[in-house]
């Protein structure tokens, strides 16, 4: 049995670590990815574990990495690929690496403190000049203001009065200048003169140029203000404000020489900072460059650590404290692979003591582990996607490449849709291994991840297609149509009146709307079209009636196949995991409930397909009003599929009733029995390998086993609850199950015609779409045509694409989903697995 | 019955009430408390926060780690949170959520002009204040030298101005005056936000009066227990306290009488909902006044979860989550003062 059948045979290994060698064996096991490990550290809080200054050196080392990627990144260096999973660093190294992170973090904060410092010295810099150029009109005016104030100092005015009284005390005109943000301007206006009372005269000019803001690095739109006041408490409450506004305040010059002196200065400034800044920027990408060499790599390899780490705090001591004790799940087949890990590893390290590997024996049911390959990738994340099976059960997935596509493609049932979709599968499974593709993002990547099962849903829609005949809602005709039409017509008047069957003549064809082919008529019905529907029916009016009819009864013998085949590998299940009382008490009985009605349901639609031809097809009885009698017992029973039919059904349906005592109360009343009389029953095997969690009968089965020692408190207390014998329990548990079965037969049969309603939304909605929009372009006249022609297919093609193909394959994909999940899986599955 | 404000609440506000119930849920747990009580040193607090909500709020932390940077970063946290709450608001809400941080404000002017008293720079003590609170004109309150001029030249545009009418004097700023003014500002923006949340109506004004009566009654409890022994007269104490809570006006009176902390139980006990309060002070943990009042209002802010469709979440949200910082402020002081006797007086939230 491959593996894709059952999940691997796993077992739970203690790996003794010598405590020198630990990180470099787990090491080796990580690149290998073979096992699991268990936390055996549970109830130790993350931070009071053995290894969390290493944790916390990684994570230091990864806060480094971090600043280094943000620092390469501003300075718009490309951070190169590197090795894309390098080992983890030996701990030899990793000191080493240390000090050279940190080294280089420290360089690089202080060059980026300096350059930042320079930055900022260079906009103040730049920002005074704008001021001062700004201002000198600001003072011309003054200038021009003040004689007007001298030439009339008489005049009777209260603010002249105090303005030549302060000048009187000696009180002199001061000026407070600077940058203001635009947004702050007129609440900074306001707040000068309530503090001040207009003793200060603000003027302000908005800058042209936008300059940074140092404090967020913005570019914004700056004022500059030039404030004149009388007074030093004035000055004080002004410069105060101008501190809260965050202006950024400037000395003034007070003569033009000292302006031009300043100005003159501040450009040689200027030019000097331009070019130390030059250097130091340069310097900067000098260490970036270097350093983003390796950054990538070295946080693939800090990671890696910190795993290491990670794992190593789920380990225990020994008692000698020169151990580290691991408990992982590993596969028996890689056990050997795992021995060789740890071999490996403590070569590496150069240890004297090897580290090794003991095998214990568990009653803990094991992780389910599948293998899977890119193929079957995809189908098994369907089933994962319902409940991951438990361990050692029969794993669906093997059984869902057919099945899903299958059940797909019925719902998605037209060749040309189905081709579009293979070709586009096709497409993606070619390029696979592109690496645009496989770093997809969202949509496209859940596109790449079911490339398989797309490519097989597309082919299986192509057969369907092929079956209904359906290519872009067109039938073809590929080998003939199995009808010919003139043979209704050229019968002659004789064979008309021998037979009694009402052929075609001129004035038939001339006055009826719609004529009916007769098959019963010799040289009509020739025979059946080779392979699937025959063509013909595209020109039927009744093609409809003839298909519902036909779909129907298909997607209830599928469903029905399906629901067994799901019994079937419950059946599967009990075998291995030997308890054939299961088989006997719950299986057997389900089978029989689901044959006897279901069963016989299919048995009657496949006999009236062969039993009636088309002579004798009025006579035929309905299937439906049949199956109802077989419950109703009619007083009549004039008519039937076939002799004896009564007394067939009257046996099937006592095996029914009698299969639904059993299935409610065989399996709890079989294991009372087996506890009151488990001294006889004595049943002894080791090992872990028929115990699973939450199911109380096995374990009451191995109640009279030894207590594995060694195994944790958890696995203890378990033991002691379900040593107790739920008598109750049980058979609610089995009363609920049979319940839902039962009913589930009805309604998952029901369900299943889901196929047949999709189906048929599918081609009635490809019809449509052809109706709409490409015979409207069909029908213009050539000269124009040709244009029209040109955008309706453009159109026609758009809406397929999106309506048929993505829309209706989406829909068409999740009610498959749940066919199988729901309806399937529950048949046989526990799904009380972990990954 | 619906009315028809709980039909049309959550168009406007369901989002942030939704929002708000999110991070509720994410505040510590009793377990992760214990956790916490158990670290031997303030990177262990760092590991311990890290795996709850509060994410990697310290990862780019230069070390050493101290208690004044965790609270710096936490109180970030809540600002964040508490601005986008307020940017994405819609009237009548956002006008609460001012409401909210007129508080802050408050405490941020009176904390500034306490330090312009002192002679400290703006810059220290611009640190310390509350970043909820801050507002632009908050830095030049040290320009003012009386109550009006403060007003006048530096509130009058803020959201603290209305607050201003029964504060309104000529006295020079000294330390009893700035208390007094704290207070005075304090009980009219209470009685201003009991009356918004009263007008307002509906479950908003069922969930927010009772937590604001308390609120008020506290104030007035601890105004009572700090003047004593100070040179507050009776009636300058009674103007003091705040007229919208349950002790209005019979219980202020009498408070306003009491002379020490027995007058004032007796006061209490008058009153069914604070004896229990008054009864559990002392007690066998030695719990003061104030650790008392802070449970009782965390269980009310708890409560206030229980309703939907109102404000009240939001307010109680912000006070949890601020208690919830005070208990993480008060265990790392413990544990960075190697005093680990009182690590366990925090305040558990329920």
């Amino acid at each position: 049995m491959g593996s894709l059948f059952r999940s691997e045979p796993m077992c739970l290994a203690q790996l003794f670590l010598q405590a020198g060698t630990a990180y470099e064996c787990l090491s080796a096991l990580g690149e290998r990815g073979l096992v699991q490990f268990r936390d055996l550290n549970q109830n130790v809080s993350s931070f009071q574990r053995k290894f969390v200054g290493e944790v916390k050196r990684c994570e230091e080392l990864e806060r480094i990495l971090v600043y280094l990627a943000q620092e390469i990144t501003k300075a718009d260096i490309p951070l190169s690929e590197g090795e894309v999973s390098p080992l983890a660093p030996p701990l030899k190294q990793v000191l080493e690496m240390q000090e050279q992170l940190q080294k280089l973090e420290v360089e690089l904060r202080e060059v980026t403190k300096n350059k930042e410092k320079l930055r900022k010295n260079l906009l103040e810099l730049i920002e005074y000049t704008h001021m001062l150029r700004v201002t000198r009109t600001f003072v011309k005016r003054n200038m021009e203001f003040e004689p007007t104030y001298e030439e009339f100092p008489s005049l009777e005015n209260e603010c002249l009065l105090d303005y030549s009284y302060m000048q009187r005390l000696g009180a002199k005109l001061g000026f407070v200048s600077g940058l203001i943000q635009q947004g702050k301007v007129e609440a900074f206006e306001r707040m000068l003169w309530r503090v001040c009372k207009g003793y200060t005269i603000v003027t302000y000019a908005e800058l042209d140029e936008s300059l940074e803001d140092p404090e967020t690095g913005e570019i914004i739109k700056w004022y500059v203000f030039l404030i004149s006041f009388w007074g030093e408490q004035i000055g004080q409450k002004v410069k105060k404000i101008c501190d809260c506004y965050h202006c950024h305040v400037y000395p003034y010059p007070s003569t033009a020489e000292e302006r031009k002196e300043i100005q003159e200065g501040l450009s040689t400034r200027i030019q000097d900072l331009y070019t130390v800044l030059h250097r130091t920027e340069d310097y900067l990408r000098q260490v970036l460059c270097k350093a983003a060499e390796s950054v990538s790599s070295r946080a693939v390899q800090v990671r890696k650590m910190k795993a290491i780490y990670h794992t190593l705090n789920m380990c225990s001591f020994d008692v000698t404290n020169k151990c580290l004790i691991a408990e992982v799940w590993c596969p028996e087949a890689d056990l050997h692979e795992l021995r060789r890990a740890l071999e490996e590893g403590s070569r590496e390290s150069g240890a004297a003591m090897p580290s090794f590997l003991n095998t214990i024996s568990t009653k803990e049911t094991p992780p389910t582990l599948i293998r899977t390959n890119r193929f079957t990738e995809g189908f098994q994340s369907i089933v994962d996607a319902y409940g991951v099976g438990s361990y050692r059960e029969v794993n669906p997935a093997l059984f869902t490449i057919i099945t899903f596509p299958f059940l797909f493609a019925v719902m998605f049932g037209d060749f040309g849709h189905g081709f579009v979709m293979f070709l586009f599968a096709l497409l993606l499974v070619l390029k696979e291994d592109h690496p645009r593709l496989t770093q997809s993002q969202e949509i496209l990547r859940m596109f790449f991840n079911g490339r398989y099962i797309l490519l097989l849903m597309g082919l299986f829609s192509v057969y369907t297609g092929l079956i209904y005949n359906d290519c872009f809602s067109k039938s073809v005709n590929l080998f003939g149509s199995g009808w010919n039409v003139s043979a209704m017509y050229s019968a002659g008047p004789a064979s008309e009146e021998r037979s009694g069957l009402a052929l075609w003549n001129a004035s038939t064809v001339r006055h009826s709307r719609v004529l009916q082919l007769d098959p019963s008529v010799p040289g009509v019905f020739r025979g059946p079209y080779p392979f699937g529907i025959d063509p013909i029916w595209n020109l039927a009016t009744n093609r409809l009636t003839f298909l519902n009819s036909f779909k129907m009864k298909m997607s209830v013998i599928l469903g029905i196949t399906h629901m067994t085949f799901g019994v079937i590998l419950g059946i599967f299940n009990h075998m291995h995991f030997r308890k054939k009382f299961n088989i006997y008490l719950v299986s057997i009985p389900e089978l029989l409930f689901m044959l006897c009605i279901f069963g016989y349901l299919i048995f009657m639609i496949i006999y009236k397909w062969l039993a009636y031809s088309a002579a004798t097809s009025r006579e035929a009885p309905s299937i439906l009003i049949d199956f109802i009698n077989m419950f109703l017992f009619p007083a009549n029973e004039a008519s039937g599929l076939y002799p004896g039919q009564a007394y067939v059904q009257r046996v099937l349906l006592a095996i029914t009733v009698l299969s639904v005592p059993i299935l409610f109360l065989g399996k709890p009343l079989f294991l009372l029995w087996l506890h009151h009389g488990r001294g006889c029953f004595g049943v002894s095997r080791s090992g872990y390998t028929l115990v699973r969690r939450d199911s109380e009968e096995e374990v009451s089965l191995l109640g009279n086993q030894d207590i594995e020692e060694g195994s944790n408190q958890e696995a203890r207390c378990r033991e002691v609850t379900c040593e107790e014998f739920n008598f109750g329990e049980i058979l609610m548990t089995q009363a609920i199950h049979s319940i839902e079965y039962c009913l589930g037969c009805v309604s998952n049969t029901a369900s299943y015609l889901r196929l047949w309603a999709l189906s048929l939304a599918h081609a009635q909605l490809s019809d449509v779409l052809w109706a709409m929009v490409m015979r409207v372009g069909l029908r213009v006249d050539t000269t124009l045509g040709v244009l029209l022609l040109f955008l309706v297919i453009a159109v026609f093609t758009v809406l397929t694409v999106f309506i048929l193909l993505v829309m209706e394959g989406l829909s068409a994909f999740l009610h498959a989903i749940r066919l199988h999940c729901l309806l399937l899986s529950s048949k046989f599955s526990d799904d009380n697995g972990a990954m | 019955m619906l009315e028809s404000a709980d039909l049309h609440f959550n168009v406007d506000h369901g989002y942030l009430e939704g929002l708000v119930r999110g991070c509720k849920a994410s505040l510590l747990t009793p377990q992760d408390y214990v956790n916490l009580v158990q670290c031997e040193t303030l990177e262990d607090l760092k590991i311990h926060l890290q795996t709850t909500d509060y994410g990697n709020f310290l990862a780019n932390e230069t070390n050493p780690l101290t208690v004044s940077k965790i609270d710096t970063e936490m109180r970030k946290k809540l600002c964040r949170e508490f601005d986008y709450f307020r940017n994405h608001s819609l009237e009548p809400l956002s006008t609460f959520l001012s409401y909210m941080t007129c508080s802050y404000m408050i405490d941020n002017v009176i904390l500034l002009m306490n330090g312009a008293l002192q002679k400290k720079s703006v810059k220290e003590i611009l640190d310390k204040c509350h970043p909820l609170g801050s507002f632009t004109e908050m830095e030049a309150v040290n320009i003012a030298e009386t109550t009006s001029d403060l007003f006048n030249a530096v509130l009058v545009e803020t959201p603290l101005a209305p607050f201003f009418q029964d504060c309104m004097s000529e006295n020079t700023l000294d330390e009893l005056n700035v208390e007094l003014l704290r207070n005075k500002l304090y009980k009219s923006y209470l009685e201003s936000f009991y009356k918004f949340c009263k007008n307002h109506g509906d479950i908003t004004a069922e969930v927010m009066c009772p937590i604001l009566e308390f609120e008020a009654d506290r104030r007035s409890f601890i105004i009572t227990l700090n003047s004593f022994g100070t040179e507050l007269s009776k009636d300058d104490r009674k103007t003091l306290y705040p007229t919208c809570g349950r002790l209005h006006p019979e219980g202020l009176r009498m408070l306003a009488q009491a002379e020490d902390f027995d007058q004032m139980k007796t006061v209490a006990d008058h009153y069914g909902v604070y004896k229990p309060v008054f009864e559990a002070v002392g007690g066998s943990e030695g719990k003061t006044l104030e650790d008392v009042f802070y449970e009782h209002e965390v269980k009310m802010n708890v409560l206030a979860f229980n309703r939907q469709f109102h404000y009240g979440v939001f307010y109680a949200y912000i006070k949890l989550k601020e208690q919830e910082m005070r208990n993480i402020v008060w265990i790392a002081e413990c544990i960075s003062q190697r005093h680990r006797t009182k690590i366990n007086s925090y305040i558990p939230i329920l």
